[in-house]
């Protein structure tokens, strides 16, 4: 009867739609950003698994459904790059130098950062491309070594705490210019970050995308360069 | 039957992407692949924003939720990442501060040295 009940697809996709409108919820009514709804999600699915002793693969039938839905879901961030056509034309050298800048500074930070706490180096190459995109970091990651579930945690990370301090980090260091708001977002947190940046505006949403593709091309490049 | 058509537009360029990728020498993103497709689609007028809208906003206005299979599967790693899960959270949270802060910062910059080409 459990496995009936748990190993079908239909749970792994209705537990996560739950868990996420619970975190939607409560992100709304308390306006915290620390109570971020993929956060609450996680915090609600993986104990229910564990307490429940569902077996990660019984979730993943429906998981996996919803996986697929990263791929569409990053290549339609081409449509808010062309709303914005203009603003990119206008704006070409400081989108490709903000990029640069924070694809060079995400590497040599994390790298840094990762020696000086003597990590092993598998753990560090699976997180040096953590500033990227999930479905990039992967393909970066397992180029130079890495793990790929431990790039996807790491890339989870940045992009929550993007999405948590980036209004933060605008409000304390006066980051007033929405198109420095939208690149320092979707460079420093990628995808999440740009969920954020999108409900910041549209100018922003669309700087946020482009700086994520944008950063995401430039790191892979660089990784390979560097790393192999 | 609409949200059908623009379901299979966008499906279809994630498959073209997946076939790009798989002719590429080295590891390339087919999600990438599929994005570059569209920009070109979008920029060339082979494609209208309206002939996919329904579908992309919806897709870009659930994009965190589509986050949470790959994040649950992080169980399956927790042996490996106890032993230094609180240096990984300080990388991974520092590093973010401090990416935010030199974009912000260089793009700020930019614009400045933009604006002053422009006046000239």
């Amino acid at each position: 009867m459990k496995e009936a009940v748990f190993s079908s697809p239909f749970f792994g996709i209705t537990i996560s739609i739950v868990a996420y409108s619970i975190g939607v919820w409560i992100n709304k009514k308390t306006k915290l950003a620390i109570l971020n709804p993929l956060l609450i999600s996680y915090l609600i699915i993986i104990p229910a698994l564990i307490i429940l002793e569902i077996p990660l693969e019984w979730y993943e039938r429906g998981g996996d459904i919803i996986n697929m839905f990263l791929s569409p879901a990053t290549a339609v961030l081409a449509i808010t790059i062309y709303r914005q056509r203009e603003i990119l034309r206008k704006h070409i050298l400081s989108v490709l130098g903000g990029t640069i800048a924070g694809s060079i500074t995400s590497l040599a930070v994390v790298y840094l950062m990762c020696r000086m706490f003597i990590l092993p180096d598998e753990i560090t190459a699976s997180m040096l491309p953590k500033s990227i995109t999930t479905p990039m970091a992967i393909a970066v990651s397992e180029s130079i070594g890495g793990i790929e579930a431990v790039t996807v945690l790491a890339v989870i990370i940045t992009g929550i705490s993007g999405n948590i301090l980036s209004p933060i980090l605008i409000r304390i260091f006066k980051v007033k210019n929405e198109i420095a708001q939208g690149m320092a977002i979707g460079a420093s947190s990628h995808a999440v970050g740009t969920s954020k940046a999108i409900e910041l505006g549209e100018v922003q949403g669309a700087l946020s995308s482009i700086a994520l593709v944008m950063s995401g091309i430039v790191t892979v490049i660089l990784s390979l360069i560097l790393f192999i | 039957m609409k949200i059908l058509y623009q379901i299979a537009i966008i499906f279809g360029l994630c498959l073209l992407g997946e076939i790009m990728s798989a002719l590429l020498s080295f590891p390339f993103p087919s999600a990438i692949s599929a994005m570059i497709l569209l920009s070109i689609a979008l920029f060339s007028g082979i494609l209208k924003i309206d002939h996919i809208k329904e579908k992309s906003d919806f897709l870009l206005s659930n994009m965190a939720f589509f986050f949470i299979p790959a994040g649950v599967k992080v169980i399956e790693h927790f042996d490996l990442i106890a032993s230094f899960w609180w240096q990984f959270i300080v990388i991974a949270i520092a590093s973010t501060i401090v990416v935010f802060l030199v974009t912000a910062a260089t793009v700020t910059l930019l614009i400045k040295v933009e604006e002053r080409g422009k006046r000239q």
